[in-house]
């Protein structure tokens, strides 16, 4: 039987109300549904005809999962909040511009319009081979394409690779788990609330999933405590092309600095395994150590422990050795202007 | 681009901007494009590609796709019509080649290569249709990377063979029209055990060649020399993706076939669909009044649209294949990538004195391409060595089928030579302008191989002269001594010069002045987003005469009576139909001074034309153009098109004679002299800063002078300069082909991986453009074509500002990507794999 | 119900991947509805069984412990058994519900198990008799009268089993196949992983191999979930509990001896440990 690609095939669409009429939906079509939420990563995958769903639940319509609102000192987003909306809010930009920073690096304006936070963080991965539709570990089947002698690896992962090497795209995960974010998930049992690094799988857990998410379940907002508001931040994003792409490290810090020694600190990368990856070794070994150069130059070979680099992407490693180190030390910046 | 003017001076329209006719529909939406069409009973047609790099179709069960309702039929290679030789219209005879590519095959030479072609209904009734046929497949050695099909014992791409050789043309029988180029023929080449050693040191062995050329005398130029740079170079494989993918909609009438189509070229679109389908090309009809990019790989649309032609035959109901974006990266075309090895020897004064140029190309399963020539081609004149030998190696692979691409061969020869003077004028302490001053070529500078100790030469050549302008736009000099390194960054500048082929000559223009006192203008030419379908015909009323307000141009559609008219491609148009203009115009110009005598007295030398009247010398007497349409439709005979002009070409007499009657026709064919082979040039500057911490580099500023005679219309210039540039850039920065050797399979298929530049990654606000302003000699306008020559001044002019700003030891291809700059900042070494292909 | 898996391989060829994991539930309900049914036959249904009479001259020889299984054999036997359940419990509990990393331990359970198989194999060839374990012409003609009698035909009384019933060599059988089996492909299936010992190499062999490999590597896997329970299962029978107290002592004793081997098909003497 032939393959074809990049025609989207037929589904029923639904696009329930509420949050309770989507559940009901999920439970009822089980495996054969699909949630959509801005579609950025749903329509790639049903367009090639790869992902059969014979139903489609968008969640558009869905009340109550869109907006951001303040919630003890700190904030409750919608999953459904568009990038676009999460980088604008005052709030977000006043109190947790950490977030703000990730999500407007996140692909194109365009997509910032109509992909969601919720949809951001839970994203699959863009790992060439699987998204090619070839049946590796991820998609059910029994091998790696990206980890072979002649594999194309550049992208992939150097910490956590379990079997599968794909890498967690997302430039908001990092900052959602800097800022000890919690993912609010609602299932059939009623809600559920998980600590953001705790919202993503690895493939030594899940080789098939990127997140704890049941088929069967939603996220429907994430939660921002007061506690990192205002602290100081810092996002970077490296990746080929300026806009459009998916970042090959990035990196996100929230940082209390008292009297020039780091008093608290939280830091998270991602691009380099499965999931985004809380650094706390990192952490426990800066905290009360002055936020400078030195630290930095600490911080990021500690960072680095245990990366094993594939054929092609071993620079990830000094990158991400480099992007620690910044990220506590700042960039020293060049005596012109550029 | 405020900065940016050209001064072309006593021309009233020559030289000034305006806004072409077609904007306004292309910026609010309304151009169609060939998808844009719909037909009463039209069905969709999807394609089944090959899963495998190379195969043979053994069995195709299509019953289940065809029992399915709303499917109507589908078409196999087997009812596709053979190969057929035919005859262009200077009567060459162009023998059938059975390699040639097809719309359909059973021998699938790439993976994505389309097999059959389903009709149904709508799209996603043939797209489950294709799901259901099932194909038994014999499975065919392949290669995709041309170093692994070198190697001994490597796997052919062909079954016969694995590098194109073609033989030399036969000499011409006394008396007889000159034969046809002769067949590409292909042989089975391995390197010898000593290359594969050589290769597996990570140098490109210098093999036994398919193809040479060269002139003067190598050997004594390096003993001449006093330095000698040996360096090898690779560069991407890039699609040309272009925003509409290569769409097409058929239908037959009466005979007819009527196809809407995406095409560079509209009336040389006729030629290629009759000789696909071996039909007259009376019979083909062509639409296509908006194009949504070509850049090459469109020049006469693609041999793909035969699928919905044949189909709409097969089942008698219009057929619309719509193009997916992974189709169109199978299908769509992409440049050649090169592996080049460089051996030049310089005096102690920069000048190059010998070099010894070797390609190995990466040409796909179909071809030959002739991007291998061109690079030699290229790079003989840009740097003008003395004695030079030029060999190349032309490498079949399963991959998708190679096309031009904006300056085909010329780019990857500048990508390949500019490394090589960057080092040289370092190891000599010379400034980088300099050394591509000394070797600039100027005036009728020659290019390519010397055939019996005599090579051909270029109309005209001001390269020092743009190299002096962009050295003082971009302050050079000034820039030399700026620091380099500072905090967590380094800068560093870099010149590149280029040149491509830019303009034909020897087709047809074709207008009507009617009774309504405009001016019709038939445009064969196609709209490809350069607007020289319009700009060219600037010079109908800059030598009439007329405000521009009083023309009307006629573009896109073949049934609408248009003239014979260069490809547009290689950038030939501007100058060809500038030149086809001219001489309609003055056809006009004679017609009107006779129908002015005629009814005025005296002799037609009496006369001028201007201000849309043609008077008597002096002042007086005159008719106005409306009148003198009215007294050419009266005269009838040559004045209105009811007497066809013998010399020009048949597609132009066949409109000729649909126009006659309706006002003055005027219809000429460019016979002007030429003495040389016309070139456009480009010299490019450009400032990188790279973050040495992450590798990161920006283009922060470019500055691009063009050597391309009489701008015509600078917006258009303007425009093309920074979208060739940037298509140059994007094969420094990113772009590029994946492929997993394993399977032979392509992984960057779509935007997000094979990373063509964006406008946020490309210097937007800090590119700056010029021309010299020198008219070429050899044309009547003096205009040259500029699309191609920006491409490999872009992309080099960077890659030297990166080496100027990181040092020599970081790269050994192209696009550099910040992996490979961190890589070899952390190891010390280039960061990069030498010789493997799409990585 | 699919008992393999297929999948699409980058070429668009139909090839097999592994085994259907709801054979996991249905070699584990086989099991289970085996031995409940061998209870029951046992229990309600089964004629106790007459074998050819030991001579008196032959069982006076006999002494008071006969040895059985050595320490060497006894060691080889429970570090297997660990190493299958280890490799069990990786294999199938995250294919169940169970979730965790499970591929290291898989592969070094794995390792133990060809270790441990590797040391049994130079053991009973070379310092045991590599013959005991396999069924013998007189094995082959009891089990024809056992069946003739068991079905109420006539037939001469069996005789009394060698140093291993009849039923102990044929399982001993499938679990040589069903051992080899998973655990060569075991040993090439690393090679799809991250190990310590050589380069990832997952293209060793082509889709189709590996597939089946795969496969066989599976269906050898459950196929061990319904023997390690009927193992299990035997070895707690109370009729059989002395032959597994024998694999923690080492000896069975005499009464045990009389009962169930013949004397002359299994000579005791003192070099017999």
């Amino acid at each position: 039987m032939a393959v074809i690609r990049d025609v989207m095939p037929a589904f029923e669409l639904f696009q329930p109300a509420t949050t309770d009429d989507a559940l009901a939906l999920l439970a009822k079509y089980g495996s054969d549904a699909w949630v959509l939420a801005g579609g950025l990563d749903s329509f790639d995958w049903l367009k090639d005809r790869i992902k059969r769903p014979k139903v489609v639940v968008d969640m558009s319509q869905a009340s109550g999962l869109r907006g951001i609102k303040e919630m003890n000192g700190g904030l409750e987003i919608g999953a459904m909040t568009t990038l676009t909306e999460v980088v604008r809010h005052p709030l977000v930009k006043e109190h947790f511009s950490l977030l703000a920073e990730g999500a407007e690096l996140a692909a194109s304006p365009q997509i910032r319009n109509q992909g969601t936070i919720g949809g951001n963080v839970s994203q699959d991965t863009r790992c060439w081979y699987y998204r090619s539709g070839w049946k590796c570990y991820r998609a059910g089947g029994n091998i790696c394409f990206a980890d072979t002698p002649t594999a194309i690896n550049r992208e992939h992962a150097i910490l956590d690779a379990d079997r599968c090497v794909a890498v967690n795209p997302s430039d908001s995960a990092p900052a959602l788990i800097a800022l000890d974010a919690q993912m609010v998930i609602r299932g059939p049992g009623g809600e559920r609330v998980v600590n953001a690094q705790d919202y993503f799988v690895g493939p030594d857990i899940n080789i098939m999933r990127m997140t704890v998410l049941k088929p069967n379940e939603l996220l429907t907002a994430i939660r921002i405590p007061g506690t990192w508001g205002g602290a100081k931040f810092y996002f970077e994003k490296i990746r080929d092309r300026q806009v459009w792409d998916f970042p090959l490290v990035n990196i996100a810090a929230a940082m209390k600095v008292s009297g020039g020694k780091i008093e608290q600190i939280r830091m998270a990368v991602n691009g380099v395994a499965a999931r985004p990856l809380r650094l706390t070794a990192v952490e426990s070994a800066v905290i009360g150590k002055p936020a400078d150069a030195a630290t930095g130059e600490m911080a990021g070979k500690i960072a680095i422990q245990g990366a094993v680099a594939l054929r092609f992407n071993a620079y990830k490693i000094p990158l991400m050795r480099n992007l620690v180190k910044r990220a506590i030390g700042g960039v020293q910046e060049a005596a012109w202007k550029s | 681009m405020p900065t940016n003017k050209v001064n072309i001076p006593n021309y009233r329209l020559l030289g000034k901007n305006y806004t072409t006719p077609d904007m306004v529909a292309k910026v609010t939406g309304k151009s169609k494009y060939a998808e844009d069409f719909r037909a009463e009973g039209m069905l969709f047609c999807k394609l089944l590609l090959s899963p495998l790099p190379h195969g043979r179709v053994k069995r195709i069960d299509a019953s289940a796709a065809l029992a399915m309702p709303g499917v109507k039929a589908i078409l196999t290679a087997d009812e596709l019509p053979p190969p057929a030789p035919f005859i262009t219209d200077d009567g060459v005879m162009i023998p059938a080649d059975p390699r040639a590519e097809r719309g359909l095959t059973n021998e699938p030479l790439y993976q994505g290569e389309p097999v059959l072609a389903v009709a149904a209904v709508d799209e996603l009734t043939a797209a489950e249709a294709i799901e259901k046929i099932q194909i038994d497949w014999e499975r065919l050695p392949f290669a995709v990377d041309p170093m692994v099909t070198l190697k001994p014992g490597g796997p052919n791409a062909r079954t016969d063979g694995n590098v194109w050789v073609v033989p030399p043309p036969a000499p011409p029988k006394p008396g007889e029209k000159p034969a046809g180029p002769p067949l590409p023929q292909v042989q089975d080449f391995k390197w010898t055990d000593a290359e594969y050693a050589e290769f597996k040191q990570g140098k490109l062995p210098m093999s036994k060649p398919s193809m040479e050329w060269s002139y003067g005398d190598i050997e004594a130029g390096f003993k001449k020399a006093d330095l000698v740079v040996d360096e090898a170079f690779v560069t991407p494989n890039t699609s040309h993706q272009c925003m509409e993918t290569r769409t097409a909609m058929a239908y037959w009438q009466n005979g007819k076939v009527f196809v809407h189509c995406s095409t560079q070229s509209t009336a040389q679109t006729v030629p290629a669909i009759a000789r696909w389908l071996s039909i007259d090309q009376t019979n083909v009809v062509v639409i296509s009044e908006y194009t949504g990019g070509g850049f090459g790989s469109k020049v006469t649309s693609g041999i793909s649209l035969t699928i919905p032609v044949l189909l709409s035959k097969k089942v008698n109901a219009p057929v619309m294949m719509r193009v997916s974006r992974e189709e169109e990266h199978y299908i769509g075309r992409a440049r050649p990538g090169f592996h080049g090895r460089m051996k030049a020897g310089f005096t102690k004064d920069g000048r190059l004195v010998a070099l010894d140029m070797f390609v190995v190309t990466d040409g796909g399963p179909y071809g030959p391409q002739g991007d291998a020539n061109s690079s030699g081609r290229i790079v003989s004149l840009c740097y003008t060595p003395e004695n030079m030998r030029w060999r190349g190696v032309n490498v079949i692979t399963n991959t998708p089928p190679r096309g031009a691409q904006s300056q085909p061969g010329g780019a990857q020869g500048v990508m390949i030579m500019e490394p090589v003077m960057n080092k040289a004028a370092n190891k000599l302490g010379l400034d980088q302008v300099a050394i591509r001053r000394i070797n600039a070529p100027a005036g009728k500078a020659g290019i390519g191989g010397a055939i019996k100790g005599k090579r051909d030469h270029v109309t005209s050549a001001f390269v020092q002269e743009a190299l002096d302008k962009g050295a003082e736009l971009f302050r050079w000099n000034e820039r030399k001594s700026q620091v380099k390194k500072s905090g967590t960054k380094a800068r560093g500048i870099g010149v590149a010069v280029s040149a491509y082929s830019a303009g034909s000559i020897g087709f047809d223009g074709l207008f009507v002045i009617k009774p309504d006192g405009k001016i019709y203008i038939q445009s064969g030419v196609g709209n490809l987003g350069t607007e020289s379908m319009i700009d060219s015909h600037r010079v109908v009323a800059e030598v009439l005469g007329v405000p521009w307000e009083q023309c009307v141009v006629t573009w896109g559609n073949t049934a609408k009576h248009l003239p014979w008219t260069c490809p547009s491609g290689g950038s030939q148009t501007i100058h060809a139909m500038t030149r086809a203009a001219h001489a309609t115009a003055m056809d006009a110009k004679q017609k009107l001074q006779e129908i002015a005598a005629m009814d005025l007295g005296g002799t037609p030398a009496d006369y001028e034309v201007g201000g849309g009247r043609v008077f008597r010398k002096g002042g007086g007497a005159g008719l106005t153009f409306a009148q003198a349409a009215q007294r050419a439709i009266k005269l009838g005979g040559k004045y209105d098109g009811h007497e066809v002009p013998e010399t020009v070409s048949r597609m132009t007499k066949a409109s000729v004679t649909g126009l006659a009657g309706q006002g003055l026709l005027a219809a000429a064919k460019d016979k002007y002299k030429r003495d040389g082979i016309t070139n456009s040039y480009v010299a490019g500057f450009a400032e990188v800063e790279v973050d040495l911490e992450t590798g990161e580099y920006r283009i922060v500023d470019y500055v691009g002078v063009a050597d391309v005679g009489t701008v015509i219309h600078p917006r258009a210039f303007g425009g093309q300069m920074f979208g060739r540039t940037s298509l140059g850039w994007g094969h420094a920065l990113a772009q590029k082909w994946v492929y997993d050797q394993h399977y032979g399979a392509p992984l960057a298929k779509r935007f997000y991986n094979s990373k063509p530049p964006t406008i946020l990654d490309v210097p937007v606000n800090n590119f700056k453009w010029a021309a010299v302003d020198i008219p070429d000699p050899e044309t009547p306008v003096g205009a040259r074509g500029i699309g191609e020559p920006p491409v490999g001044a872009g992309a080099s002019a960077v890659l030297n500002a990166l080496v100027d700003a990181l040092g020599e030891n970081i790269f050994r291809r192209a696009p550099v990507t910040l992996d490979i700059i961190l890589t070899a900042l952390e190891t010390g070494k280039p960061g990069d794999d030498p010789l493997t292909a799409h990585i | 119900m699919e008992i393999i898996e297929f999948a699409r391989s980058p070429w668009g060829q139909d090839v097999p991947i592994h085994i259907s994991f709801t054979l996991i539930w249905v070699c584990g309900i086989a099991g289970l509805a085996f031995l409940i049914g061998h209870a029951i036959y046992v229990k309600f249904m089964a004629k106790p069984e007459e074998f050819e009479a030991t001579l008196p001259e032959a069982a006076a020889k006999v002494p008071a412990k006969i040895a059985r299984h050595s320490l060497a054999s006894r060691l080889f036997h429970w570090i297997m058994a660990a190493a299958m359940f280890a490799l069990l419990f990786t294999a199938f509990l995250p294919k169940v519900g169970f979730p965790f990393a499970w591929v290291t331990y898989h592969w070094i359970a794995g390792l133990v198990l060809t270790a441990s198989i590797l040391f049994h194999l130079i053991h009973a060839n070379f310092f045991l008799d590599p013959w005991a374990i396999w069924p013998d012409k007189t094995d082959i003609e009891d089990a024809k009268r056992r069946l003739l009698r068991a079905r109420g035909e006539a037939a001469p009384a069996p005789r009394k089993f060698a140093k291993y019933p009849l039923e102990n060599k044929m399982y001993h059988c499938i679990i040589v196949l069903t051992g080899l089996s998973v655990t060569l492909t075991g040993f090439f299936m690393m090679f799809r992983v991250s190990t310590p010992f050589f380069t990832r190499n997952p293209y060793l062999f082509g889709d189709m191999t590996w597939g089946w490999m795969y496969v066989l590597h599976g269906l050898a896997g459950v196929g061990l979930i319904a023997l390690i329970m009927a193992h299990v299962y035997f070895a707690i029978r109370p009729e059989k509990f002395a032959m597994t107290k024998s694999m923690v002592f080492g000896s069975i004793d005499r009464e045990h001896f009389l009962e169930h081997h013949d004397p002359k098909r299994w000579v005791v003497t003192e070099s017999s440990k």
